[in-house]
This record gives C-alpha cells, sequence and structure tokens, in this order.
C-alpha cells in the first residue's frame, strides 16, 4: 500500500478553511485585490485564525506582524521575512502563499548551488536542440511562472545564494517583467497583478552572503521574532506534537511538567538567562520553538518505542543532545555548565529536572 | 459597542448602565474620558454643544478654580500645565496637571466658556491624600495597564496591549457622542471591576470619589438644568453607583465605601498655571502623567480634516530628520511614499477610519528598516511622534514672577527661549562685556541648578582649571521643566538674586567652621554669578576666620583661588580687584605661621604637608610678581610681602625637629630657587645617610625631596652617593621592607631621568649599563656581524646607485 505524502502544501491541507473563507469574503462583497484568492481580511483570518469560521490559528505571537506582510504584498514592494532560523519564516511566507495566490509552490531555493537559471528560466535541451529556442523548449523558474500567472513567488534563504543571483532579481522586481532574447527582441513575459516575492533569510546566515542595497530597497524588512510567552510556547508546542505525532499521539502519554521542563531549557539556552535572572552560557546552536518540537517529537518516539509508553525528562535529555546541540564542542560545555549549575540546582528540588540531569550527566560525562 | 460588547459584561455593570442613564435623565450627564484622548475630547465637545449644560464639572482639584481666568484666557495656547506645590518633611513636593490642545479637559473648558457656560473643578486637593499619592491621570492610567479584562480584550482584537486596543476601539472610529460615552464607560468599567474596594481606597480613588459626588450632588440640588461631569472614565462607575445611592435610594453595597468615606475639609496647595511641552506629555520620556505619542496626536488634531497630509507630513519628517543626521541611513522619497501608501493599507486591512499611531508606526518598520530599526531612524521617529510643541500663556499671567525674570533676561541676552529645544552657544567672555553678562547669567543659572544651562569646556574659575581657554562652551534649553525648578526656588527667594544669595549663604560652612577653603569657593561662586555684594560678605568672613584656620593645605588653596580669581578680574568684571590682592597680603602670614608649625609631622601625612609647602613656595613667586607689577597702587609696607613665609623657609632646616620629609623638600625647593646653598643640601644629605642614620628616617627626606625636585637627584652627586651606598648596605630583608617607599620615591622621576639613574647605577657597580637595560635584547656576536653586514650591503648599494648623499647624511 502506498503510504501518504509526508507534507502536503498548505493549501491542501487547508482547503477546506480556504473555502469557508472564501464563502465569507463573497457574501459580504469584500473587495478581492487583482491577481488575489482572498480579500486582505481572509487572509488575515487564515494566518492568525477566526473563531467563527472555524479557521485555526497557523501562525503565533505577533499579529501586527502578520497585517504588516499582508499589506506589504498589496503593494510594489517585495517581502523579506528575516529572523533567527526555526521562527517559522518559512510557514509564514507558505501559508500567505495559499491564502493569497493558492498556490505555495511556486518556490526557489537559496543555496551555494543556485544559478540564474532558477530564476530565470532555462531551456528542454532535447527539445532546444531538435526545435530551437521556442516556448516549448523553454523552462520556466517558479519565478517565471508566478509572473506569468500573477501568483506569489518564494525565495527561500536568499542570502545562501551568492550576490550575482540575488541580483538577478533586482530588475526584475523594479521592472516587474523578464525578457526572453531567445525568443526574438521583443520577446518577454510581463508580471500579471498579483505577482510578488516573499523571500526568506536566517539572520545567522548575514555572513554567508550579504544582501546588495539595490535588493534590499526592493523588499520590506519583517523580522519574525521567537515566541516571547511561555506559557504560550509550551502551548504551542504540545499542540505541534500532537499534529506531527498524529495518530501516534494515543500511544504516548506527554505529560505537561515535562513539556515545561522542555520549554524551559530551551528559553533558558535561547536567552543566555534562566527565568530566574541568572546569567548562563548561551550556545551557538538555535533552540527556537521548532528545535523544541522536533526534540518533542524524537523524544516522544523514543517513549513510544524504546520506552514504556510516556514521554519523560530522560527522554527529552536524550534527544536534544542530538536534535539541538548538534556536534559543536563549544557547545557541549556550555551545556554541560548548564546541567551542572541551573539543572543540578532545579534537581534537588524537582523529579523532573533531577531525571533530565541524570540522564544528560550519563551522556555528557 | 462591538469589540467590547464582544466579552460578556457583567451584571454590575449593567445596573450602573442602567443608573447612568436614570441619571442622564436627572441632569446628570457623565463624560467618561481618558486623559489626553482626542476621540474623548472631541465627544465631550458634542456633548456640551448639544445639552447646553448649566455648568460643566471637571475632575482637577477644586482649588484650581482660582486658575480658571487664565485657563480660559483666549491667549493660552496648549500644552499647558497646573503646577501645585506643596511642603513636606521631605521637602517640596510637585505635582502636573497637564492639558493638550486634544485634552477633553481642555477642550471642556473652552467649548463652556465660548459658550459662557460656569465650569468648576470637583476632586479632591492633593495636598489631604498621602505624601506617596500620584496623580489621578497616573493611577488610572496604571489601572488600565495592569487590568486583565483589557488584556484580554486586547488579545482579542489582536492588539499588543490597552494603548494599541484604545486607539483601534476609540480613536480610530467615527461615532456619535453618546456611542462614544456608552463604549468609554463600558471599557473603563472592565478595569474598573477587575480591582478590589480595599486597593482603590487606599490608593486614594475612592477618597476622591467621594469628594467627587459631594461636588456633583451639591451642584444638582443647585439647578433645574444638565449637568456635564467630565472624569477620568475610571471613576465613573464609582460616582454613578454612588449617587445612585443618594439620589434614587438604591442598594448597592459596592457604593458603600464612597458614600461613607468622610469629607475633609477643604484644603490648598499654591498652585500657579504654566508652560508645558509635549517632549514632557510623552509618557515614555518617565515623567509619568501622559500619553504615548502626543506629537503623533498633535499632529493630527492640527490637520483633522486632512489624514492624507497627516501621514505624509509625518513620514517626510521622518525621513527628513534621519537623512539630516548624516549616518549611512537615507530614507528615499520613494520609500516616504511607500510607507505612507502602507500606512493607508495598514488602517484598511484594521478598519481604521485613518492611520493611526500604530499604523503608521507598522508603516516605518516596514518600509524604514532592514531588520531591526537603525538607531538615526529610531531617533527621528521618536522626535516626530514624541512633539517639542511648547505652551504659550499671556502676558500678564500670574506665574511666580522669577520664572519671567529669568526669561526676560535670558532673552535680552539673547539666548532662544521660544522652544524648548536644546541649543548651544559659546561666549568669547574676553571680547565684549555682553558676552560677560551672557556668561554670568549661564553660570547664574548652571548654579540655581534649574536644568537650564549645562557648562561644557572652557575656563573653569571655581577649580582654575583651563583658565587658559578663551571660549566658555554652553548647552542650554528653556523647558517646561526649568520653568518648574523655578517655581520650586521661590522657597527660598522672589526674584534670582535673592535665591542665589540663599543659596549662596546655604552652602557656606557652619560659623565655628574653620575651614578658608570652601569660603574661598563661595567667593569664586559669588564672584562667577555676579553677586558683588556676596562677594563682598564672603571676603570680609574669609578675613575674619584666616587666623583660625591651621590646615595649611586649606590655606594655600584659598590663596591660589584668591589669585585665580585676581588673574580673572576682567573676565569676571570684578569690582575692586584690589581687595582680593589685600585678603591674600592677610593670608601669607598665615601660611608663614603654619609652616613653622609643620615642623613634627606623621609619616603617612608627609606627602600632604610636602605638597602644601611646595604650593606655598609657589606662592611667593606669584606674589612677588603681582607686587612688582602692581607696586603703584599700594604704597603700604606689608602690601604683599611675602618675608613671613620666606623667613619660615629659610627657618626649617635649622629647626632640629622638623619633619625629614619636609626637610628634604625645603631643602629642594631652596636649592632649586637658589635660596639654600647646594653646599647645605650636601651636608644634610652626609648627615642623614651617614653609617649607623636611621634608614627609614632618611628615606622620608628622600621622598620628601623627590617630590619636590625630582631632578636633583641626578644632579647632586652627594645624594647619589650617599643613597646608593645607604642602600647597598641594606640587608636582603630590610631592603624587601623599604621597598615600597623607594618605589614610591622613584616613581616621581620621569622615564628620562630613570634611565639616566639606571646609567649611572651601572658606571657604579661596573656593570654593563646594556646589561641591566629593560630592553636587553640577549643580541650575539653573530648578531652583530649580520648587521654590520647587512649595513654594508645597504650602503654599497646606496652608493652605487648615485645616492651617496643620502648615505654622508645618515653618518651626521
Amino acid at each position: 500500500m502506498p503510504t501518504k505524502s509526508i507534507r502536503v502544501p498548505a493549501e491542501e491541507q487547508f482547503a477546506d478553511e480556504l473555502e469557508r473563507l472564501r464563502a465569507a469574503d463573497e457574501q459580504a462583497a469584500a473587495a478581492i485585490p487583482p491577481g488575489w484568492q482572498l480579500s486582505p481580511r481572509g487572509v488575515r483570518a487564515f494566518v492568525i485564525g477566526e473563531p467563527k469560521l472555524q479557521v485555526s490559528r497557523k501562525f503565533y505571537g505577533d499579529d501586527p506582524l502578520v497585517d504588516r506582510a499582508i499589506v506589504t504584498l498589496l503593494g510594489k514592494q517585495g517581502l523579506m521575512l528575516v529572523g533567527e532560523p526555526g521562527t517559522a519564516k518559512s510557514m509564514l511566507s507558505e501559508l500567505l502563499a495559499a491564502a493569497i495566490s493558492g498556490n505555495s509552490n511556486l518556490v526557489v531555493q537559496g543555496t551555494a548551488g543556485t544559478t540564474e537559471d532558477h530564476i530565470r528560466y532555462s531551456w528542454n535541451y532535447a527539445l532546444l536542440l531538435a526545435e530551437g529556442p521556442s516556448r516549448r523548449s523553454l523552462v520556466p523558474s517558479p519565478i517565471f511562472q508566478a509572473m506569468e500567472s500573477g501568483k506569489l513567488a518564494r525565495v527561500e534563504e536568499i542570502t545562501r545564494a551568492a550576490p550575482e543571483i540575488q541580483d538577478t532579481m533586482v530588475s526584475l522586481m523594479s521592472e516587474k517583467q523578464l525578457m526572453v532574447p531567445e525568443l526574438g527582441a521583443d520577446a518577454r513575459v510581463s508580471a500579471r497583478e498579483g505577482f510578488n516575492i516573499i523571500a526568506t533569510a536566517n539572520i545567522r546566515d548575514r555572513g554567508v552572503n550579504e544582501m546588495s542595497a539595490a535588493l534590499k530597497r526592493r523588499f520590506n524588512f519583517e523580522l519574525v521574532k521567537p515566541i516571547a510567552d511561555r506559557e504560550f510556547e509550551i502551548e504551542l508546542i504540545s499542540r505541534q506534537l500532537d499534529a506531527e505525532l498524529g495518530a501516534e499521539r494515543q500511544n504516548v502519554t506527554v505529560e505537561r511538567p515535562v513539556l515545561e521542563l522542555l520549554v524551559t531549557a530551551f528559553r533558558d539556552l535561547r536567552l543566555g538567562e534562566t527565568a530566574e535572572g541568572t546569567a548562563i552560557k548561551r550556545p551557538e546552536a538555535v533552540m527556537s520553538t521548532a528545535e523544541a518540537v522536533n526534540v518533542a517529537f524524537a523524544a516522544a518516539l523514543e517513549a513510544r518505542y524504546l520506552g514504556d509508553g510516556t514521554l519523560s525528562a530522560a527522554h527529552v535529555a536524550h534527544q536534544i543532545v542530538g536534535a539541538a546541540l548538534k556536534d559543536n564542542a563549544e557547545d557541549a560545555a556550555r551545556f554541560r555548565y548548564y546541567i551542572d549549575t541551573v539543572v543540578r540546582e532545579r534537581g534537588r528540588r524537582d523529579r523532573e529536572w533531577k531525571d533530565f540531569q541524570n540522564a544528560a550527566a550519563a551522556i555528557w560525562r | 459597542m462591538s469589540a467590547v460588547a464582544a466579552v460578556a459584561l457583567p451584571q454590575r455593570f449593567l445596573s450602573a448602565r442602567a443608573l447612568r442613564e436614570r441619571l442622564a435623565a436627572r441632569g446628570i450627564w457623565f463624560a467618561p474620558i481618558r486623559h489626553h484622548s482626542p476621540a474623548c475630547a472631541k465627544a465631550t465637545k458634542a456633548m456640551i454643544a448639544a445639552l447646553e449644560p448649566a455648568a460643566v464639572l471637571i475632575e482637577a482639584p477644586a482649588e484650581y478654580d482660582e486658575l480658571l481666568p487664565a485657563l480660559t484666557a483666549p491667549a493660552t495656547t496648549p500644552p499647558v500645565a497646573i503646577l501645585a506645590l506643596r511642603k513636606t518633611e521631605a521637602g517640596t513636593l510637585s505635582s502636573f496637571f497637564p492639558l493638550a490642545d486634544f485634552s477633553p479637559e481642555w477642550v471642556a473648558l473652552r467649548e463652556a466658556a465660548a459658550r459662557g457656560i460656569k465650569t468648576a473643578f470637583i476632586d479632591r486637593s492633593w495636598i489631604g491624600l498621602g505624601a506617596a499619592a500620584e496623580t489621578s491621570e497616573l493611577a488610572e492610567e496604571r489601572y488600565y495597564a495592569q487590568s486583565q479584562a483589557l488584556t484580554q480584550l486586547a488579545h482579542l482584537e489582536h492588539c499588543r496591549d490597552h494603548d494599541e486596543l484604545w486607539e483601534h476601539l476609540f480613536e480610530l472610529r467615527e461615532t456619535d457622542w453618546q456611542t462614544h460615552c456608552d463604549d468609554a464607560f463600558a471599557w473603563s468599567a472592565l478595569a474598573r471591576l477587575d480591582y478590589e474596594t480595599e486597593v482603590l481606597l487606599t490608593e486614594g480613588s475612592i477618597p476622591r470619589e467621594a469628594v467627587m459626588v459631594d461636588h456633583i450632588a451639591k451642584w444638582q440640588a443647585d439647578t433645574s438644568r444638565p449637568l456635564v461631569v467630565v472624569t477620568g472614565a475610571f471613576h465613573t462607575l464609582g460616582l454613578v453607583e454612588a449617587l445612585g445611592v443618594k439620589l434614587f435610594g438604591e442598594k448597592i453595597p459596592e457604593a458603600e465605601p464612597i458614600l461613607k468615606h468622610k469629607i475633609p475639609n477643604p484644603e490648598k496647595a499654591d498652585s500657579w498655571l504654566i508652560r508645558y511641552d509635549l517632549t514632557r506629555l510623552n509618557a515614555l520620556t518617565g515623567y509619568g502623567a501622559g500619553i504615548r505619542s502626543p506629537g503623533y496626536y498633535q499632529r493630527r488634531w492640527d490637520v483633522a480634516a486632512s489624514p492624507k497630509e497627516l501621514v505624509l507630513n509625518s513620514l517626510a519628517d521622518i525621513a527628513k530628520l534621519t537623512n539630516a543626521a548624516n549616518t549611512s541611513e537615507i530614507i528615499s522619497t520613494a520609500a516616504v511614499i511607500e510607507a505612507a501608501l502602507q500606512a493607508h493599507r495598514l488602517a484598511e486591512l484594521r478598519g481604521h477610519s485613518f492611520p493611526g499611531r500604530t499604523d503608521l508606526l507598522d508603516a516605518c518598520s516596514s518600509c524604514f528598516a532592514s531588520g531591526e530599526l537603525n538607531p538615526a531612524i529610531r531617533d527621528a521617529i521618536g522626535e516626530v511622534f514624541g512633539g517639542t510643541k511648547l505652551g504659550v500663556l499671556p502676558e500678564g499671567t500670574p506665574a511666580p514672577p522669577i520664572v519671567a525674570e529669568a526669561r526676560v533676561l535670558a532673552e535680552k541676552l539673547r539666548l532662544n527661549v521660544s522652544d524648548s529645544s536644546r541649543r548651544n552657544t559659546t561666549i568669547d567672555v574676553r571680547r565684549s562685556a555682553s558676552g560677560r553678562r551672557r556668561s554670568r547669567f549661564l553660570w547664574l543659572m548652571s548654579f540655581l541648578d534649574v536644568g537650564f544651562a549645562r557648562f561644557i569646556a572652557g575656563p573653569d574659575y571655581i577649580s582654575g582649571r583651563n583658565l587658559g581657554r578663551i571660549n566658555e562652551q554652553w548647552e542650554y534649553a528653556w523647558t517646561p521643566m526649568v520653568e518648574a525648578q523655578l517655581i520650586a526656588l521661590t522657597t527660598q527667594g522672589a526674584t534670582l538674586p535673592e535665591v542665589a544669595r540663599a543659596r549662596l549663604r546655604a552652602s557656606a560652612p557652619e560659623p565655628d567652621s574653620r575651614s578658608c577653603g570652601a569660603v574661598a569657593a563661595i567667593i569664586a561662586q559669588a564672584a562667577l554669578i555676579g553677586l558683588s555684594d556676596e562677594m563682598t560678605h564672603a571676603m570680609i568672613r574669609l578675613d575674619q576666620m584666616i587666623t583660625a584656620d591651621v590646615d595649611l593645605g586649606s590655606v594655600v588653596t584659598t590663596a591660589e583661588k584668591l589669585f585665580g580669581l585676581w588673574h580673572s578680574r576682567d573676565l569676571l568684571d570684578i569690582a575692586e580687584p584690589q581687595r582680593l590682592l589685600r585678603l591674600i597680603s592677610r593670608v601669607l602670614p598665615q601660611v608663614g605661621y603654619l609652616l613653622d608649625k609643620t615642623a613634627d609631622v606623621k609619616a603617612e601625612d608627609e606627602p600632604a604637608v610636602v605638597a602644601a609647602c611646595i604650593a606655598a613656595h609657589a606662592l611667593i613667586k606669584d606674589c612677588e610678581n603681582v607686587a612688582s607689577s602692581q607696586a603703584e597702587l599700594d604704597a603700604a609696607a606689608d602690601f604683599m610681602s611675602t618675608a613671613s613665609v620666606t623667613a619660615a623657609f629659610a627657618r626649617l632646616p635649622e629647626r632640629s625637629d622638623v619633619s625629614p620629609g619636609v626637610l628634604g623638600a625645603v631643602l629642594a625647593l631652596g636649592v632649586v630657587n637658589s635660596q639654600i646653598a647646594d653646599e647645605l643640601l650636601s651636608e644634610k644629605v652626609a648627615a642623614i645617610f651617614a653609617p649607623g642614620a636611621d634608614v627609614s628616617y632618611s628615606l622620608r627626606f628622600l621622598d620628601g625631596l623627590m617630590q619636590a625636585a625630582p631632578d636633583l637627584f641626578l644632579h647632586t652627586p652627594e645624594l647619589f652617593d650617599a643613597v646608593n651606598q645607604a642602600i647597598a648596605k641594606l640587608e636582603p630583608d630590610a631592603f624587601l621592607n623599604f621597598l615600597p617607599e623607594l618605589r614610591r620615591s622613584f616613581g616621581r622621576l620621569r622615564p628620562v631621568e630613570t634611565a639616566k639613574v639606571a646609567e649611572r647605577i651601572a658606571l657604579h657597580t661596573g656593570v654593563a649599563s646594556a646589561d641591566i637595560a629593560a630592553s636587553n635584547l640577549m643580541l650575539t656576536a653573530a648578531d652583530l656581524a649580520a648587521g654590520v653586514r647587512l649595513e654594508q650591503a645597504l650602503r654599497g648599494g646606496l652608493i652605487a646607485d648615485g645616492l651617496d648623499a643620502w648615505v654622508e647624511v645618515s653618518n651626521e
């Protein structure tokens, strides 16, 4: 039996919600910007939830940021989401594309290997040799397709691409058209209404490739911050864990104190300061909410398949090593310091922390 | 209302709402306001216009009624504030009641005045409340900020906090005054219900409301026409309930504390109407009372009809300020246009009738920043949203006279006090009398510590530093705080000189003090701020106490200060400068006297006494110079006579009880100034360092000498040899014991001198000086040979290139 795909795009996953929002727009005769599938308020409701229409909240923590992002996409400027890794930038970009264009798949992934072809177009060489340059032999890039169809294109991790490749986008964004000289002197694709670009960039990647001022000018920047509220982060991780585990959820017992411990440890290490205000050594590793979900997920699976089915602080300790701290020797020392000071102190009063300490100490000696 | 109704409204509120309608039917109309809310201001104005009431009652201490004429005078332009002062054991406390163009209380006052309607303040005097009592406005804002119900509602409405919620619900909606008042009542009642009676009682809300209820009931009994009651919305629920009990005999247990609270006898704080500014009205600057972004609301109030203009002007001003800051950050016109569009679109998305504060700020954040906001942009936004407008009071407002005096004086001296901006001025006091007057005034204001003037650089006559500088540099700003501080000073005197005099005298040392130095500082301060009568006063006092001061250091410093003033006499416009010289003449004998008494000094006091001796010696020279140039001024025999000092110096080496450090210093000073023969020094050195001498005594002598004239050590071979031998003879343990003193003494040499000493020592001990040099690099003969070879090769190369001249030059 073929298994399900691991991941479906947002527009498929939430197709029913999108449909309800579309119906609500129609009913209210809401003004829909040209090229958009929903009204701006419908888009907002899709991202931050609308209980009345049974639309779930998908992005947490900063509603005004969502407003600004939507409004930016209404204009000529592109939208640049920057922030620490794991702050749900890509998710926000996907949700916006799904709600605005009904298609979140027009994605260019920025890497060191990204070439101009990925941004503009390339050729089907067999057809090119057989027929010469023609629309049929041209392989359009996601951005090309987005321009042609008046949709949003997404550029992920833009600062990982080389500067000259990034700069290919400058003229494309300011002129909103793409010349295709191979098809004739006047051949070009003009962007239809609804076209725009959402790019994401990690703050920690700033050193990889700095963006040119010309490109920066074409974007409005939005800084996506980690979730500030502890209680809320616990709730969110709990919910995301449920979603990730899916059917497996019923086979694992997850108690709140363990999730609290996980979130507290992540927050301590992320901020370099404990909840009580003690300064600790801050690891280089990304201690984002998304990473915390990964750790919780891995720990839950460990509990399910290798343990007694109850997620414990020891499972969390095992998984933090691989999932969050990777292989940085300096980070190992920082984490050990954290175990020896903060965790040890808490372990005196709290059983969960004691478990966590014992399990962590066994690994980190 | 749509949003507030979204949360379940409790029964107590619903009953109060019904009661409020019954009170309106009886003629008592509440305008529940949030302080400095333009929306409330508009609604209040509309309410007054619609009802044409018999009176408008406003929540402010009843004693402010006296200021109503000034408040309603046509020329009075906000921001203004009522300043109240009260004296407590902790000093004078002040309280501000600020009013902006868009403050509902202000609008109510003016609207009532325009329609010939009576106005009255109905709140309890601030005096009667505890020492820690906040103003009503501050307390109310805190209640809102901490309200659970409002936080929840903000969350539901996707707002960041209660402030954004308020703007979203009230400032950016167009409604009639009735709806607005209903909603504001509900909004504040939600917050009010979060607090318990005990809290409201101890924090002053209930005591205030008791007084307000009393006033309202009295007014109601006197008229059959409507009354408009303008109070903080937070109080409306309490007032409505209490009046319901009082007028309709309702049974409301929650109203009991208000009704049972004893009404105090009227109390009175001294109060004035003063100019205020938007900077201080900005809640973010930490002055307490106020709102966020008053600059934005001022702009909005001014261009009420044109939101487009408001948005574009604000953004263009931010860009202008940012670009003028000359950082790498430049905001282009395109970015301004983009931001304006962004603000309008955000407003539309959020359902605002036009771009609000947060819409504009969000637009700036989207369009002017790449990630975090750059500091230059942040400052520019702060300035535009904060605002700088300064209020105007009509001529003749009974402001405390001292304010007008300072202002007029500042204006006369061409200092710009038309707004509260910070300005710099540079004064060349040598050039003109007007410059000197300016300097006097700025020194006076800085002495009064009212936050007007700050001395940045230039000659400092009090410490005597930088007297060679020509220009004085000042920074000044006429802020409302300056006015408030000046008003606060009126407790010390009615005019600037009076206050300055009082403060100078207050800072004078106690009558039984013997410190001349402190009095000399007052003379200098008085001279600096141009109080010549005070200067005379202090000089007389100094004259009387000179003989009582037994501290050589203090007396010598006094003489130095007086000399400093003498040298600056023209710049400070000192009247009768010769009096300074006469006073110095009086100080000199005391110096001589004290020098005689400094014979026996403890080792630990020695450096300070030696320093005083050195200063006293310098004084002799100063006096001689001045006396010769001023000889014609005074023929009196004792004028500026340094004889007593010189004699004391001459006596010291002869005495057996003189302490060794002082002896060393005095001998050194004498030799350096050719007053003592070199032989005497050699003789003393021989004795002091003779075999069997007490080494600690010898080393104190050495230290005194080194402090006074370190180079003598190099130029007096006897001294050098004696010290060298004495150290050589020390046992290792003893040497270690004395090492700290030796270090201190030799530390007084300059590096070049130290190197010379080292060389000399090397010579004496037969060690190659290179061996003991700190820069010994341990070079070998092979290194030398390599160096020679390299040099020869270079020379050869240069000559071969025809650059013989270079080689010759280097030979020189």
